[in-house]
């Protein structure tokens, strides 16, 4: 019997349009999917947007996430990240940006949560305790109509192989590597399902990237302990993956300074100049090669009239920073590297699916976007991968926006989604352990729950 | 004295008012830097550390130089959004005034997990409906051959995974590649495999292995190799020129 509250919508209580959220700890890949239109959402639905709180000292004010577009001077800027470790944890920021985003936005993803269902996306081995407060959130506090919470990379299971076939979907055996701002997890995929029990885990994400970048810097250069948004855009414009552990040694010793009675030229080739933005001419710096006449003048050469330059000069840190996703006992991290950690994440299936899971690798995750991963990734797997398996390894087109699509064409399809939504009576029925149950659960295909 | 007992009335998890934390033993970044027993170390049964390994100091200051470059957000900088969301049921509200990290919660579930292991509780459901869950798996495990049923709530196996059915039928054995194809997971196997439940976060992390690639050594000043060992604290560095340096700024020696 359904209770009286659900009556209203009783014949069909799902709503027309959906939005689709992949709120990364970085940022908020998001998008309203209607399940009625005939036509597949694409990259173009998708608006990508700070997932942060930020405050600038300078200009005394606080920005909240997509508000940071308009903003010129990032110095000394400090932020908030409602998404530790990939979960979200601070729900007072999270509120404030969702409801800056969607709720009161005024252009772009506007939506009434009472007519909206919402997709929502989380990093797998999410302690269920925040699994539960992220349920009541929803429900209690935005009031969304339905409500669907999965882990993101799964549903890259939903795009289609070759973009004619869509009859196949969800794709059989996929192996998503995610390399995002949090970390990297490998997770194999079995029809849309995840396989829990091979989940790996990487403690090295691009945060941990730009904070080794920003230490580097500090200690060789100058104080740069707050200047978190400039480093992450240096470590965009410049890093790279040496190809491979030898080509790593030769870049180190091309940028190495030599002894005392032994110095050594720099070469021009890797090390780089990057030119910081002063924030008042530039708001965003450029890498040139290394100048050393240039670099001399750094130390308080500089002439007091015409224009002043600040220069920080990157060698090895070019490369040695991204080399952590393959090395992670570089500093100390007592973990396996990427490509160990997809065989690991391996040797816990069966033979005949490992076998299909390494013909179908799908990398997304910001990482991947780093110049000379791909390579690496691929020629170190194939190193450690038995020869008689084809290794299929390719990158997302988008590798950021690649879940939210995927998700998105989930969505798109009005049975699939029907199946799996939980509307609010539901909810106010039967409360949040259960909810949490029978997502955990394999949602609508568990006999446990029909 | 009178004593007071919270006695079992409903079947919620018991979920405690503070927090658990987890002593799981030795945890370098939590004990003093100076370790205060630091001459007797040639004396403990391992004998001094020789060659690679690392002194209790600086294990100290690398699980804390960790610690710090994963950490999310700043503690001391707390920034509060313009406006205050106003909670609007009981449960919402103390989730949004909740001030914890992702620290506390994820020991918090470690405590829980330790907690569930020691005493399993009597009557709970949560538990049973895992009893429940295990000997369905159990069931299907140890029956493999079922025939399908016909209202199936799993996709049956579709073509992606390699089966020569035709080859294996002609007789001839040497023909036969069934052997270098590795064997096709029947239904019960894939069925058990998907209803594993998730692990729990702290059992996530691959895990390195002895025999990997050896640890490399960089300097601590300038990221070229780390040939000479500081004499004072055991960090490396490359040469004289990052020796001077490093002793003038990073030198453990004094910290």
């Amino acid at each position: 019997m359904a209770p009286r509250g659900s009556k209203k919508g009783s014949s069909d209580p799902t709503q027309n349009q959906t939005l689709v959220l992949d709120n990364g700890a970085y940022t908020l890949k998001a998008g309203l999917i209607s399940s009625s239109s005939q036509i597949l959402p694409t990259y173009e639905d998708c608006r990508v947007a700070p997932n942060c709180i930020a405050r600038s000292s300078r200009e005394k004010r606080v920005y909240i996430a997509s508000e940071l577009e308009k903003c010129n001077d990032f110095g000394e800027m400090a932020f908030r990240r409602p998404v530790e470790k990939g979960f979200i944890v601070h729900w007072e920021a999270e509120e404030a940006i969702w409801e800056h985003e969607f709720l009161n936005a005024k252009t772009g993803l506007r939506c009434d949560p009472k007519e909206t269902n919402l997709l929502l996306t989380e990093k797998p081995n999410c302690p269920a305790v925040l699994q539960k407060n992220c349920d009541e959130m929803v429900f209690e506090q935005f009031g969304f109509s339905n409500y669907y919470r999965c882990i993101g990379p799964t549903l890259n299971a939903y795009h289609p192989p070759t973009p004619s076939s869509l009859s196949s979907l969800p794709q059989e055996c996929l192996l998503i590597i995610d390399t995002s701002y949090s970390d990297t997890t490998i997770l194999p995929v079995y029809s849309g399902q995840i396989l829990h029990s091979a989940v790996r885990r990487l403690s090295i994400g691009g945060k941990l990237l730009t904070n080794y970048l920003k230490e580097l810097s500090s200690l060789r250069h100058y104080n740069m302990m707050e200047e978190t948004h400039l480093l992450n855009e240096i470590k965009e414009a410049v890093s790279f993956v040496a190809h491979s552990t030898q080509a790593f040694s030769k870049d180190l010793d091309r940028t190495w300074k030599g002894r005392i009675g032994d110095k050594r030229e720099l070469d021009p080739s890797i090390v780089v100049d990057y030119v910081l933005p002063d924030y008042e001419h530039t708001s965003r710096g450029y890498a040139r090669p290394h100048d050393p006449v240039k670099a001399m003048m750094r130390r308080g050469l500089q002439p007091m009239q015409g224009p002043r330059e600040d220069i920080l000069p990157l060698g090895n840190e070019r490369f040695a920073v991204p080399e952590l996703l393959f090395n992670p006992t570089d500093i100390g991290i007592q973990e396996a590297g990427l490509p160990e950690c997809v065989m690991q994440s391996l040797s816990a299936l069966p033979e005949a699916l490992k076998a299909s899971m390494l013909r179908n690798i799908m990398v997304v995750g910001g990482n991947s976007l780093i110049p000379g991963f791909m390579e690496r990734l691929e020629s170190e797997l194939r190193a450690v991968t038995p020869s008689e398996y084809t290794l299929n390894i390719t990158r997302a087109d988008d590798p950021i926006k690649h879940t939210w699509l995927g998700a998105a064409r989930f969505a798109s399809n009005p049975d699939m989604l029907k199946s799996v939504l939980v509307s609010k009576a539901e909810y106010d029925e039967k409360g949040s352990t259960w909810l949490g149950k029978r997502f955990a659960t394999r949602a609508a295909n568990d006999p446990l729950e029909l | 004295m009178p004593l007071i007992e919270v006695l079992p009335n409903s079947g919620a998890v018991r979920a405690p008012g503070y927090a658990y934390v987890a002593d799981t033993g030795y945890d370098p970044s939590k004990v003093a830097i100076n370790p205060k027993d630091r001459k007797r170390v040639s004396h403990r049964p391992g004998g001094p550390p020789s060659g690679n390994e690392l002194s209790a100091r600086q294990q100290t200051a690398i699980a804390r130089r960790i610690a710090e470059l994963q950490r999310d957000n700043d503690p001391k900088q707390i920034i509060n959004p313009p406006v205050k969301p106003i909670p609007k049921t009981s449960a919402t509200k103390k989730i949004l005034l909740s001030n914890k990290t992702i620290k506390n919660w994820l020991d918090d579930e470690e405590a829980m997990l330790q907690l569930q292991q020691q005493a399993p509780p009597p009557r709970d459901p949560a538990r049973a409906a895992r009893a429940l869950v295990n000997r369905r798996l159990s069931t299907l495990a140890s029956v493999p051959g079922t025939p399908f049923e016909a209202n199936s709530p799993v996709p049956s196996i579709p073509a992606a995974i390699p089966r020569i059915e035709d080859a294996t039928m002609s007789d001839d054995p040497l023909l036969s590649i069934s052997k270098s194809v590795p064997r096709e997971p029947d239904r019960a196997e894939i069925e058990a495999l998907l209803a594993v439940p998730p692990l729990p976060y702290s059992a996530s992390f691959a895990t390195s292995s002895a025999g990997g690639t050896p640890q490399r050594f960089f300097c601590d000043n300038c990221g070229y190799w780390g040939r000479i060992r500081c004499l004072k604290c055991g960090t490396r560095v490359c040469g004289l020129e990052c020796k001077d340096a490093h002793e003038g700024t990073r030198c453990l020696k004094w910290a």
